[in-house]
């Protein structure tokens, strides 16, 4: 380290002071509209040097009187101030104008002063309500646009990290030569006890630059109040919009103002660039986080789920860049506000699936679907948790603990029960799920018993049942989280359901069909009761031809289910209708109009069982049946 | 059902707990004689000794002489923090009694309705207390400027001066600032007739500066928010009491507490739009009214008072700022130099003064920073246990 310098000679003190007062701007016009560093590098050399010597001369030790040094100090003042001015003037003249362009314009080298290029592709230019037409400088603000340009340039004169585990993205804001002598001025001001000035200057112009970056982001200045007022759909959109902004905000503009300050002021004093960094970010990170906020403390409803996993996806993916960011001390409050929110939006999520299952265990609709056919509440849920599948990701980090559910024995009848004994093995997320499974079935239970006919409330549980199993084996995350056991579980609630189906329907009408009652004094051929057998015949007719009205008017959406039920009926109506037919049609043809009583062939009836279950409206089938 | 870290098996719809307490939390609080006994045939509801609490707290705060200073305002966010607490325990405890849950939940509604707007008056004071620290710095300035360390000289005198012109500007009422187009008194250069056209932003608006350090958009209002939290809040009358088997005047109480800390809070902290005509209407029936009410009194007394009239804030210390800096700044522009002894003395004996009450205010401002945060977080979080129930 070299020995300082000896203080300036009186002669070349007294050069030094005439310098100085000739810039004093509260003295002269001419002061006042020439910038120094605008002009020549010599006045600009001269100028520094000349504010040198007077502080060295005030440093020194070989000073006398009270008076002079007075006089230094004023001198000084009058430096700093202009200094101060300076300093201003070239931050607001290096804050860079927008290029209004798109990346596939020209080469890099034709715009070397716009190292920041506004691209109004990505973002449409949202102008916030708190423009009201001000004389704004244009500062050099960024925008998702400028960081893929500069992705695709490749240009080797920007800063840009590349590095492949970091996805900070600094920018230069400012030309090195007006960092250089930004630099200079900054030293002289904080060697002479002003830094407290140099850091409110240097934060009152950066901040309106962030200002005005946030506004070509998109980002709103929302209360908590306006996120209330806001329709979903709306809320939808500015999430997303929030999402591509944080990160921009985040990992480039805030980066960014980092590096700036860090180019200015390292070296120059103690965690000075911090401090500058915290004048200028803090406000706009809080403004940045209050909506994350507001969203994380809105009303819960299942809608909003994914929307909250996405954001809280998005502010995870942030952390560690905004830990980075925010490292020092001074900069706690923001990281720790981060935190919060991110413990908000996990215990949104939380709460909106324990909502979710609230509402689907009480969803209470008693209108009957016509035709015993999927319920919409079936095609929401079961919609639903495919989705849930898709997050499983993040949703398998926040559900950890056991959904609630009724005891074995708690004998609430409002409550279905779940045995978790043979669940042990799986996540909470999946015990979530397939309770959820469970309940929808309660309650579907229950809306069955709204329909008068039993035999509809086992086809609409059939039909449901079945929906749910063909959506889990159609999604392979739900179908691993469900399990296989319990997939097998509820196939067998729905065949079941079948076979309780065809037995409310078929066992009545397969009655008639029955052999005995219809023989008479213990004879085998010819002892039959004719009125007995007619008695049958018309009861059989009446009872088919009932079910078949009624039946075809039912649904049953899935093809496959539907042919197979149909086949089940089949198999068992048309043998015992033949053999019924073989037995004893001679007897009702040996008597008056038997047609009357033998009103269908076998083929009749095959054909008549393809019109069950095809969701006929009921003019549709009266006319069928009248063709 | 909530699907959180603790499982409260077997809890059957009536015995829920609505904010998510543990039968072990919740039984210690019963034997804080909340319930059971008293109350007058509410149920077993304790709700004498909730009012008797409230009462206490703004008798404490009334007797204050430090009416609207920072330790007086952490001792309203104190009590209410206290008072809030109390009232989730008789919401609680309300489930547990006869009352309909309907009834509770409207009331519990009404409830969260006005606090959720009380979230957004957290934010601006946060933003207020923010811009204090602002101005602190620009005093940091001045008290370095006339450090005892130094020789004053003129040069001293200036600097602080200077710093003493952008505070005056920086504490402009809000009202004043936001249409008017003022250079900076201090940049004092002309730059009309600078071609070029960069220059220009110094004849920038002071809405703009004020702008940048409000979170919120221009049209926010502290006044109408303070309104809104208000809209409607009447004592409830004696059918209402006894259907509600003594909830309504539990929940008045907890909405007009709220309403007056929030008030108290926007009429001591620089805001948007910082209106104070806010009506409170409490029958005196009720054992704290008289202290709220002469406590609101006093406040909106402070609030017409000549020199204050158009303060930005009506905190005690602003206004010890605002005058110390005052004469401060009369004396640097009444210094001749070299300078009297007398003079010197006089100001070297404010800026001790001055030195003191920064001092004072650093050290109370991020405590009170951190409790309004509290009191935004305790109020988020009865919404959201709350919401499970609701």
């Amino acid at each position: 380290m070299e020995s300082p310098p000896p203080p300036p000679s009186l002669q070349e003190l007294d050069a030094a002071e005439n310098i100085n007062l000739l810039w004093d701007s509260t003295a002269s016009e001419e002061a006042r509209e020439r910038m120094i560093f605008d002009g020549h590098r010599d006045e600009i050399d001269r100028y520094l040097q000349a504010v040198d010597e007077i502080q060295r001369s005030l440093s020194s030790a070989t000073l006398a009187s009270e008076g002079e040094q007075s006089k230094l100090n004023s001198a000084i003042q009058i430096a700093m101030a202009r200094l101060e001015d300076e300093f201003r003037n070239i931050l607001l003249s290096h804050t860079t104008p927008i290029e209004p362009d798109s990346f596939s314009s020209a080469d890099p080298s034709s715009s070397t002063h716009s190292y920041v290029a506004d691209s109004s592709s990505e973002f449409e230019d949202y102008s916030a309500e708190d423009n009201g037409g001000l004389t704004t400088p244009k500062a050099s603000s960024v925008s998702a646009g400028d960081v893929d340009e500069l992705l695709q340039r490749g240009d080797s004169s920007n800063t840009c990290s590349y590095r492949s585990a970091s996805s900070i993205r600094e920018l230069d804001l400012i030309p090195s030569d007006a960092v250089f002598d930004l630099r200079n001025i900054a030293e002289r001001m904080i060697a002479a006890g002003y830094l407290r000035e140099c850091i409110q200057v240097y934060g009152g112009v950066r901040k309106g630059a962030v200002d005005s970056s946030f506004r070509k982001l998109g980002i709103e200045k929302l209360s908590i109040g306006d996120v209330q007022r806001l329709q979903w759909e709306q809320l939808e959109t500015k999430i997303r919009r929030w999402i591509r902004a944080a990160k921009v905000c985040v990992r480039t503009v805030f980066a960014s103002e980092k590096k700036l300050c860090e180019q200015i002021f390292n070296g120059i004093g103690t965690a000075i660039d911090d401090a500058c960094f915290m004048e200028t970010v803090k406000g706009p990170a809080i403004q940045l986080f209050n909506f994350a906020e507001a969203i994380s403390i809105s009303r819960r409803s299942p809608e909003k789920l994914f929307k909250i996993l996405d954001l809280h996806d998005a502010l995870m993916d942030l952390m560690p860049d905004i830990e980075s960011v925010f490292e020092s001390k001074s900069s706690e409050s923001i990281r720790i506000q981060a935190v919060e929110i991110l413990s908000r939006l996990a215990e949104a999520a939380r709460g909106i699936l324990s909502e979710f299952e609230n509402a689907v265990l009480r969803e209470p609709s008693r209108v009957p679907v016509p035709g015993g056919t999927i319920h919409p509440l079936t095609r929401y849920v079961m919609n639903y948790i495919s989705l849930i599948s898709d997050y499983k990701q993040t949703l398998h980090e926040l559900i950890v603990s056991k959904p609630s559910t009724g005891s074995r024995y708690s004998g609430d009848p409002t409550t279905p029960d779940m045995e978790f004994a043979e669940l042990e093995e799986k996540t909470p997320l999946a015990l979530h799920l397939i309770w959820i499974i469970v309940i929808l079935q309660f309650n579907l239970d229950g809306k069955s018993k709204h329909y008068k006919d039993a035999s509809i409330a086992h086809l609409f549980m059939m039909n449901n049942v079945h929906y749910i199993v063909q959506k889990v084996k159609g999604s392979p995350e739900l179908r691993e989280m469900i399990g296989d056991d319990y997939l097998r579980k509820l196939t067998g609630k729905f065949r079941q359901a079948a076979t309780s189906y065809q037995r409310a329907t078929w066992v009545g009408v397969l009655y008639c069909l029955r052999d005995e009652g219809l023989h008479v004094s213990g004879s085998f051929s010819s002892g039959v009761s004719k009125s007995a057998l007619r008695e049958r015949f018309k009861s059989f007719n009446a009872m088919f031809e009932e079910v078949h009205r009624t039946q075809a008017t039912w649904l049953i959406p899935d093809t496959q289910l539907r042919e197979e039920l149909r086949i089940s009926i089949s198999e068992k109506l048309i043998p015992a209708y033949r053999s019924f037919l073989g037995r004893f049609r001679s007897h009702i043809e040996s008597g008056k109009h038997p047609e009357n009583y033998i009103k269908y062939s076998t083929e009749d009836l095959e054909m008549a069982v393809l019109d069950f279950f095809e969701g006929y409206s009921v003019s549709q089938h009266l006319r069928r049946r009248s063709q | 059902m909530p699907a959180t870290e603790y499982s409260s098996a077997g809890s059957n719809q009536i015995g829920r707990s609505i904010f998510g307490l543990r039968r072990d939390q919740l039984n210690s609080m019963e034997t804080h004689g909340l319930s059971g006994g008293g109350g007058g045939g509410s149920g077993g509801l304790n709700l004498d000794s909730f009012q008797t609490h409230v009462a206490d707290c703004f008798l404490q705060l009334s007797s204050s002489h430090d009416l609207l200073s920072l330790p007086w305002l952490r001792d309203l966010l104190d009590s209410f923090l206290r008072i809030h607490q109390e009232f989730k325990t008789l919401l609680i405890l309300s489930t547990k009694t006869h009352i309909s849950k309907p009834t509770v939940d409207r009331y519990i509604s009404d409830y969260f309705e006005r606090s959720v707007k009380a979230l957004d008056v957290c934010n601006a004071i946060r933003d207020g207390i923010e811009e204090m620290r602002q101005w602190l710095k620009l005093l940091d300035i001045v008290l370095v400027a006339l450090d005892r360390d130094r020789t004053l000289g003129e040069g001293q005198f200036r600097r602080a001066k200077k710093a003493l012109v952008d505070l005056a500007i920086a504490m402009l009422d809000d009202k004043d600032s936001s249409n008017t187009t003022i250079a900076h008194r201090n940049r004092s250069f002309g730059r009309n007739n600078n071609t070029k056209d960069h220059h220009q932003q110094q004849h920038r608006s002071l809405g703009h500066f004020r702008s940048l350090s409000w979170s919120v958009s221009r049209s926010w209002s502290a006044a109408r928010q303070l309104q809104a939290i208000g809209n409607n809040l009447y004592a409830p009358r004696p059918n209402e009491i006894v259907a509600s088997s003594g909830l309504a005047p539990a929940v008045f109480t907890i909405n007009s507490v709220l309403l007056f800390v929030m008030w108290a809070l926007v009429a001591a902290i620089p805001c948007q739009d910082r209106g104070l005509q806010v009506h409170f209407n409490v029958p005196r029936s009720f054992v704290w009214a008289g202290s709220m009410l002469s406590l609101h009194d006093r406040i909106m007394d402070e609030s017409k008072r000549r020199d204050r009239r158009n303060a930005c804030a009506l905190l005690k210390e602003i206004h010890q700022i605002e005058r110390c800096s005052r004469v401060i700044g009369d004396l640097a522009d009444s210094a001749h130099f070299p300078l009297a002894e007398a003079k010197e003395k006089e100001v070297r004996e404010r800026v001790q003064q001055l030195s003191s009450l920064c001092e004072g205010i650093k050290e109370g401002l991020d405590p009170l920073e951190r409790q309004v945060r509290e009191v935004f977080h305790a109020i988020v979080k009865s919404r959201t246990e709350g919401m499970d129930s609701y």
